[in-house]
């Protein structure tokens, strides 16, 4: 072995606590990159090849009802290529031993299996058998979630009969990887929702939709024609009451994981930057601090001939030693990181396969990315080294003077500080990057702690929002068809109800100019109690007389605000005539895009005095179960739901997965703080090392020697956190605006416990590289230090 | 042992340390290097003491010793009536910051301190301290109390050195080599000054140097070989720094 990459073996392992630090930096950032880039090329790579196997549809029209004629028609439309007509509608099912409700969608599919669009995986069991109408096959974990084995039966209330299915197979579909039955419910909650596939002789039997549907899927030739395509089908379709059209991409389940892989991809770049620049500034510092101690030593070597380039390069192996250890280990951790992202995909997704594989792309990647960083990082300290020239090098360096401080302009402050903080003071502005770069670390580390819990305290603050604030009410019951007033007061005579709202849905495409949406237009009562709507000031505002209330994603979608006139044009076909409203108000909406009216005046448009498809009840407290057993049986009742149910599946889900998170996000930003921090710390004792142990010679303790040091660290952790929490709010904003849809949209909303946990966090890992840096100065050897020339 | 050199005259020397056959031995794998092969010495309440020796001869690992910055091997120390041998690091750290000045060739001064500063920072942590003017006063550097080490000459930071050790205002001084990187006047200097604390504080004070007519200002010269005491001289007459011939 040469004799300098033995030099460099020992101060690798001299400096084995630092090496460490940096290399856990590096470990850090390639573990994530490959973590995070293998899910995201996994979920990817698995979306399309499950889309395409399984023909995902590129549309979606739901209508009233449409005969399959009209379907047949659809396909000969130019562009398209394929169309299917179905029969979808959300039913109640009964499980024996089950006593809160389950909604299980009923989606029809051929009698006889073909290649159509939007099928199903089968999984277990088989495909419908001929003349056996009553046969369905189910959603994965709602069968398993529910106990439910083939050759088990289940019951479907449909229009107030009862069907008995026998499960013949448990499939899987593109259609519903992400299986939530509505935006509002947001995580999936595999025992209350599944699908049941069905034959379609039984759901147009079952349904009264002979030789009709009221759900077209297609398919078409050019992605980029689907909007015009959409235009005409619409305009084809219009007699059967066309009351939403959706694209593929956004298609409700396709949604989610679009912004699931548009995250990933957005953290891939981010994460090992972040981690890479860390470990750059740090090996920067580490190798300056290096090159400037063995300046003689370098002048040295190159008397005796070694060049320029090789004495250089000695330096820039020792970031590259590091870097390279930090990916290999990264490598490993990356790969069990990813297994384990992938698991929590498994939690949330259904696909049929997802692995985590290993991807040699990504890790050679990261491998590069990796070294070059640290190559950056070694850059300066190789220049260093090289412009060093041997005479010069024996001459002692030219002294530094010691200039004052900003604090010292004030005489009066200074005088007061112990000498303790002076030294800091002076230290500080003396070496202003290295202090800078602490700063910097803690700011980083704050910043990856506050966003980490934001997702908590904004998905908190949204179920506080949509379920207390706005929604009031304990059990929702929806109707099959509009109802009258009496429908109203015979549900508000049910036992334990306390009271009872009507509530009126209808959908409407929303003009404003060229722009227009497709709307469910909500009619709330004047003075609603259980459904509120709440303004920007967080006050609830009432609903008018007149006038459409927008929720603000709605108003910025149409470019329109108070006071502008907007055309409603009615989707079902019950009404066709157009009105135009002028928006009165903009309300806040995190769940959903809505635009909400007068209860009245929204049953005046439909040309009843009074319509309501769901009545809102609050309830004596704990009664809610009984009262759902007995609305569940009453004609015309097409569903009821229980809040507190649906919001604690929803708050179990997201306390899950975001305590997992966080996890990771606090090893992160302890990671680099402790690197950070440890290592220019240790820069600093190895160089003050002679004045330290020269105070311990004057009777300083070791705990009075490390104040100097620790106080340091904490004074730039201050510094770092009046930055840091700017900063990490400023990455909550930035997440606020990428996951901003029609879906759903972030409040921005940060608790203050935030704030306090992300401080005591930060001078936590501060307290923990003291401690570490603590060893090295107990170890500090008086006799051996004083001994060496200045 | 007599104490006739002492000024102190008539009066029975009250020693400050013993030390009782004290060995140091630095082990390096294989080798054991002997730094310190048995010491017995005292040292006397008030005195001025030289130590002489050649290079390698154990003079600065018995200081460190004496001075609680290192232990021996074997053997006793006893400051007074307490066996420093016997002490923990806290002691011993207490140990030096009440009783104990240190100071050496090499200044060691805080860069980032002001002369001044330099001083006050030895005053913060001492019971009785000297104000830090009072203390650049007697090493006569009132003038040059707000510049920064690197600002000063040798021989300046070594007075500074000298203050910062005496604002303490330890019993002991202990100096390892104070004018080994100072020329000729500039050493006197140092020495003066030395020789004034010792003599207006009281302090006892030891000098370690290689140049043997330093010796000649001490009341006793301890002269040390192969890490043994070879003798131990009293001067009947003390010279001033200035008669020193260098
Ligand atoms: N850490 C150590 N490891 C090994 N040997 C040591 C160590 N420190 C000192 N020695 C040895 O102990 C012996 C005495 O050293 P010491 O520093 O006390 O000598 P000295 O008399 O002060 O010499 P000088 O006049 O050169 O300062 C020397 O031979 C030295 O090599
Ligand atoms: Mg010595």
């Amino acid at each position: 072995m040469r004799v300098l990459d033995k030099k460099l073996l020992r101060t690798l392992w001299w400096s084995r606590g630092q090496s460490l630090a940096v290399a856990a930096v590096v470990l850090c950032g390639t573990a994530c990159y490959i973590a995070i880039a293998s899910a995201h090329s996994n979920l990817e790579l698995t979306r399309s090849t499950y889309y395409a196997h399984y023909r995902f549809a590129d549309f979606e029209i739901m209508l009233e009802r449409a005969p399959l004629t009209s379907v047949f028609r659809l396909e000969s439309l130019p562009g398209v290529r394929q169309v299917r007509g179905r029969i979808v509608e959300d039913v109640n099912v009964d499980l024996e031993g089950a006593d809160e409700p389950r909604i299980g969608r009923i989606v029809s599919m051929p009698n006889r299996q073909e290649h159509v669009i939007n099928d199903i995986c089968l999984l277990e069991g088989r495909y419908f058998s001929e003349g056996n109408p009553n046969e369905v096959i189910l959603s994965k974990r709602f069968a398993e979630a529910n106990r439910l084995v083939l050759g088990d039966r289940i019951e479907a209330s449909i229009d107030n009969k009862k069907h008995s299915l026998r499960i013949v197979g448990i499939a899987l579909s593109p259609e519903y990887v992400y299986m939530i039955r509505s935006v509002q419910e947001l995580v999936p909650n595999s025992e209350r929702f599944g699908i049941l596939w069905v034959p379609q002789e039984f759901a147009e039997t079952a349904l009264d939709m002979k030789e009709a549907c009221n759900n077209i899927v297609g398919s078409v030739e050019d992605p980029e024609q689907l909007d015009a395509i959409l235009e005409r089908a619409e305009d084809m379709l219009k007699p059967y009451g066309v009351f939403a059209k959706v694209k593929g991409e956004d298609q409700i389940s396709n949604r989610f994981i679009s912004d699931e892989i548009k995250g990933l991809e957005v953290m891939a770049k981010i994460i090992p930057a972040l981690f890479q620049g860390i470990a750059a500034l740090v090996l920067l510092v580490l190798l300056n601090r290096m090159v400037r101690k063995e300046r003689t030593e370098i002048g040295l070597l190159k008397a005796y001939g070694y060049s320029s380039l090789a004495v250089a390069f000695h330096y820039v192996k020792y970031a590259l030693a590091l870097s390279i250890a930090g990916s290999l280990a990264g490598f490993a951790v990356g790969q069990w990181l990813a297994n384990g992202m992938i698991r929590m995909y498994v939690e949330f997704y259904d696909f049929p396969l997802l692995r985590s594989r290993v991807y040699f792309d990504i890790l050679a990647r990261s491998m590069a990315i990796g070294i070059g960083f640290s190559l950056l990082g070694a850059l300066f300290a190789a220049l260093r080294a090289m412009r060093i020239r041997p005479a010069e090098s024996m001459r002692p360096e030219a002294p530094r003077y010691a200039h004052r401080t900003l604090l010292e302009r004030v005489p009066a402050l200074w005088r007061r500080l112990s000498f303790t903080w002076k030294m800091i003071g002076r230290n500080m502005s003396r070496n202003a990057f290295r202090s800078s770069l602490n700063a910097f670390g803690v700011m980083i580390s704050s910043g990856i702690l506050i966003m980490g819990f934001f997702s908590l305290d904004a998905m908190d603050y949204m179920l506080e929002f949509q379920f207390e604030v706005a929604q009031r009410e304990d059990v929702k019951v929806s109707f099959q068809i509009e109802r009258g007033k009496d429908a109203l007061y015979e549900a508000a005579r049910f036992d334990h109800v306390r009271y009872a709202e009507p509530l009126l849905q209808y959908p409407f495409e929303v003009r404003s100019e060229w722009r227009k949406k497709d709307v469910v237009v909500i009619g709330v009562p004047r003075g609603a109690r259980l459904q509120r709507l709440i303004n920007a000031k967080q006050e609830p505002v009432d609903v008018g007389a007149t006038g459409l209330t927008l929720s603000d994603r709605l108003a910025r979608d149409l470019g329109v605000g108070v006071g502008d006139t907007l055309t409603l044009k009615p989707l079902m076909g019950r009404i066709t005539k157009e009105r135009t409203l002028v928006v009165s108000q903009i309300v806040e909406q995190y769940l959903g895009s809505s635009a909400y009216m007068d209860f009245d005046a929204l049953s005046r448009l439909l040309d009843e005095p009074f319509a309501a498809n769901a009545v809102l009840l609050r309830v004596e407290r704990g009664m809610e179960r009984d009262l759902s057993r007995h609305l569940k049986d009453v004609p015309g009742v097409a569903a009821v739901e229980i809040k507190a149910d649906s919001l604690k599946g929803l708050q179990d889900t997201i306390e899950m997965s975001a305590q997992i998170s966080n996890t990771m996000n606090i090893v992160f930003a302890a990671v680099i703080a402790f690197a950070v921090i440890y290592n220019i710390t240790a820069v600093s004792l190895a160089e003050r090392q002679r004045e330290l142990a020269s105070l311990r010679v004057l009777g300083f303790t070791t705990q009075e020697v490390g104040r100097i040091l620790y106080h340091e660290n904490f004074a730039l952790c201050i510094v770092g956190l009046i930055l840091g929490i700017p900063f990490g709010a400023g990455i909550c904003r930035l997440l606020v605006n990428a996951y901003d849809n029609e879906l759903y949209r972030l409040p921005f909303h940060l608790d203050t416990g935030t704030f306090v946990t992300a401080t005591v966090l930060s001078f936590f890992f501060v307290v923990l590289a003291n401690l570490a840096v603590r060893r090295q100065i107990r170890k500090l050897d008086m006799v051996e230090v004083l001994k060496e020339r200045e | 042992m007599t104490a006739q050199g002492l000024s102190i005259a008539g009066a029975a020397p009250k020693a400050v340390f013993r030390v009782e056959g004290v060995k140091k031995d630095y082990r390096m794998g294989e080798v054991t290097v002997s730094a310190l092969r048995e010491v017995t010495l005292e040292v006397y309440e008030g005195e001025f003491l030289v130590i002489l020796g050649p290079s390698g001869s154990g003079k600065s690992t018995l200081l460190n010793i004496i001075g609680g910055i290192d232990t021996a091997s074997e053997g006793r120390v006893w400051f007074r009536d307490d066996e420093l041998s016997a002490y923990g690091e806290s002691q011993l750290t207490q140990y030096r910051r009440h009783h104990i000045g240190f100071v050496f060739q090499f200044y060691n001064l805080m860069p980032n301190l002001t002369a001044e500063e330099n001083v006050e920072m030895a005053t913060e942590i001492s019971r009785n301290p000297l104000p830090a003017r009072e203390a650049l006063r007697l090493v006569d550097l009132t003038e040059r109390g707000a510049h920064f080490p690197s600002q000063l000459s040798g021989g300046e930071q070594q007075r500074v050195a000298i203050a910062r050790a005496v604002a303490k205002q330890p019993e002991i001084l202990l100096c390892d080599e104070p004018t080994g990187a100072l020329d000729f006047t500039t050493g006197k200097i140092v020495l003066d000054v030395l020789n004034e604390i010792n003599r207006s504080l009281g302090t006892t004070v030891i000098v370690i140097t290689h140049n043997a007519s330093i010796g000649d200002m001490a009341h006793r010269v301890v002269r040390m070989m192969d890490g043994h005491v070879r003798d131990i001289t009293v001067n009947a007459k003390r010279k001033t720094a200035s008669e020193l011939d260098w």
